[in-house]
């Protein structure tokens, strides 16, 4: 199998979705919308917009999830009531509890349209310590990193500075590519 | 007095150190609720009777106005009108039921108060920790106005006024004001005022949270004082407590049967009439009102202009006023059901008035035989939203959503919890007397001699109690 380094299959930073941090949500989606347009590299996706601060730092990841929970209509009682598995409630309790709040709540017609003009830095994640991996590290090392801390990607560092993005979808594609060839040798006999 | 505000200031910052993850800090909440100079007023004192045990330890605290009853230790504490009431703790030789083990209790069951704050606040029954079992312990803890410590050993914890912790054993949790929880073991919590939470881990699980905004006109508790109706109402009736408390000896006011137990600390005003087995205990108000056989008032009940036909038990802080009961009517921790002269509350045999539910009504209601009560009701759409036949309310298997109400797991599995504890209380308060057999509180509290303990009266440690050791 291959020995493949973090940089080399990382997404490099200039080819990643990124805005500043004064933008609106609607201004990451079209930023992603953009990216996804660009990037061909492979099948699959960009599914996250990094934040930039006015020194072209990251300071933060707006992920799909990110996006769809900014839509979530939100008030102190929803709030209360998605806090209810702290008290030994099942997903599927805390989901009919909402849905019947939901059932009594005025109708949000305009609820895109606000949401579109909501700040990205209020949805985004900000990087913790365990999501951030040096371009140099193999990808073996990495995986680990990835999946003890249930991410979806990792932040490439190279010294200080922050030069790329690797996507557990690359991972995933790159360690499946390598077993399915490891196995396809098995089996003709040829190692 | 210095001795008394330092006292105060170790209680706080121990408090604070273990709700600091919660982000919670009680000193504002607390720091002029119950002023220095009235802690030093009152006496506190002590039940001796041939049925109870009798072992105190009092050691640098201050006990204004609290009583005490069975075995008990107070140190470092401040306890201000509090009711520690020791006469369900385990006996040595006791076997503790948990999970199917049968656990030997190794000697007397102790409580155990160090470190806390307690503010008009009733602990009572047993510890349900199967790890202390011969240990109720309250340490680290402030509790306000009315809340009840009930079977629930406390580390580190804030408990607002009216809540109620039942069976459970909390730590480093904050207990909103007209909050109720049963729910064995619970850390690191906050609970929402007005929040109503039973839960048996994997059996069932039973949630019902106050519209928020409209408890505040019952209970609002933010800087200073509590406020709102259930305050004015006790606010109201003080008076008739202060008179118990300064006569020495107090004549009965109404005829006692032999199998009943009237507790000389209790308010009888006119026209109220008391059946065999029943048992008022101390603080309770009786006004107008017929408990019937084996009815029970406990501590910080109020029953005014109320029939209570027979076995039905009003649990600690729980009011009844222009309420007809039928038999065998639960009404839980501090409920507040109240009709009016020309609207007046009835609720048939056999119901459960869930705890901390608030019936409070302007037309005349009947709420069915056999239902099950819960929230806040106030007329006859929100008692359609708030309740549920029994029978109805067993067949749940899954989940419910009923208004404010969010229930998952075995309806049936609950409803006989309840029914099954009932009875157990009824058991335990005399209910069941025949002249024979099922004593309980009700026929062993009759004559209880009651003997005072006294502060220092001025000077540095002005408001602390000697270190006092009571022994039979």
């Amino acid at each position: 199998m291959k020995c493949y380094l973090v940089k080399d299959l990382m997404v490099p930073i200039s080819e990643y979705a990124t805005v500043p941090e004064a933008a609106t949500l609607f201004e990451a989606v079209l930023a992603l919308e953009e990216a996804q347009e660009q990037y061909q590299q492979s099948r699959y996706s960009h599914r996250a917009v990094l934040i930039l601060d006015k020194n072209k730092r990251v300071i933060g990841k707006l992920s799909q999830m990110d996006f769809l929970c900014a839509l979530e209509p939100r008030d102190a009682d929803l709030d209360q009531i998605r806090k209810f598995n702290q008290f030994g409630f099942t997903r599927k309790a805390v989901a009919l509890q909402q849905e019947e709040y939901l059932k009594k709540s005025p109708p949000k017609l305009d609820v895109y349209s606000k949401a579109a003009k909501l700040k990205v830095t209020d949805f985004m994640q900000r990087p913790a310590e365990g999501e951030y991996v040096d371009e140099n590290t193999s990808v073996d090392m990495t995986l680990h990193q990835l999946t003890a801390g249930s991410n979806l990607s990792l932040l490439v560092t190279r010294g200080k500075e922050i030069v790329g993005v690797l996507r557990l979808v690359d991972v995933f594609a790159a360690v499946f590519h390598a077993m399915k060839e490891s196995e396809t040798q098995l089996l003709d006999g040829t190692t | 007095m210095k001795e008394l505000v330092k006292l105060f200031d170790r209680i706080i910052q121990r408090v604070n150190i273990n709700l600091r993850e919660l982000e919670f800090d009680v000193n504002p909440i607390v720091n002029k609720l119950i002023p220095t100079a009235q802690m030093t007023k009152f006496y506190a004192f002590y039940g001796i009777t041939p049925h109870h045990p009798l072992n105190f330890v009092f050691k640098h605290s201050n006990l204004s106005g609290s009583y005490f009853l069975g075995r008990c230790r107070v140190t470092n504490s401040l306890l201000y009108k509090s009711d520690i009431r020791g006469d369900e703790l385990k006996k040595n030789g006791d076997l503790f039921q948990y999970q199917g083990f049968n656990i030997p209790v190794s000697q007397d069951e102790e409580i155990h108060i160090d470190d806390s704050f307690l503010i008009k606040t009733l602990v009572h029954n047993f510890s349900h920790d199967p790890e202390t079992l011969e240990r109720f312990f309250i340490r680290d803890t402030v509790s306000t106005h009315y809340a009840n410590i009930h079977g629930s050993p406390s580390d580190g914890c804030f408990m607002g006024p009216f809540s109620t912790v039942d069976l459970t054993t909390m730590r480093d949790c904050v207990i909103g004001a007209y909050a109720y929880v049963q729910a064995g073991e619970i850390s690191h919590l906050n609970v929402d005022p007005g929040t109503v939470w039973v839960r048996q881990p994997g059996v069932f699980n039973f949630m019902y949270r106050y519209p928020r905004g409209q408890l505040n006109d019952y209970i609002y508790f933010s800087d200073g004082p509590p406020r709102g109706v259930f305050m004015d109402f006790v606010e109201d009736r003080k008076e008739a407590f202060q008179r118990v408390f300064e006569v020495v000896n107090i004549e009965n006011q109404v005829a006692v049967p032999g199998s009943a137990s009237l507790d000389r600390f209790a308010v009888i005003k006119p026209k109220t009439s008391i059946g065999e087995n029943v048992l008022v205990a101390q603080r309770a108000y009786l006004q107008n009102s017929t408990l019937g056989k084996g009815a029970n008032a406990q501590e910080n009940c109020y029953i005014i202009n109320s029939h209570l036909r027979g076995n039905n038990v009003t649990a600690h802080g729980a009011k009844i006023i222009d309420a007809d009961m039928g038999n065998d009517v639960f009404v839980g921790f501090n409920s507040f059901l109240r009709g009016r002269p020309d609207a007046r509350l009835t609720i048939g045999k056999e119901s459960i008035v869930m705890p901390h539910t608030i019936i409070d009504i302007r037309k005349p209601m009947m709420v069915p035989p056999g239902t099950l009560v819960w929230g806040l009701v106030r007329n006859a759409k929100e008692l359609k939203t708030n309740s549920m036949g029994l029978k109805d309310f067993s067949k749940i298997d899954t989940r419910i959503c009923k208004g404010n109400l969010l229930f998952e797991g075995s309806g049936g599995s609950f409803v006989t919890a309840f029914q099954e504890r009932i009875h157990h209380i009824l058991e335990a308060n005399g209910a069941f007397y025949n002249g024979n057999v099922n004593r309980g509180h009700a026929q062993r509290n009759q004559n209880i001699s009651f003997n005072t303990i006294q502060p220092y009266p001025e000077g540095e440690k002005e408001g602390m109690y000697p270190t006092i050791i009571i022994e039979p």
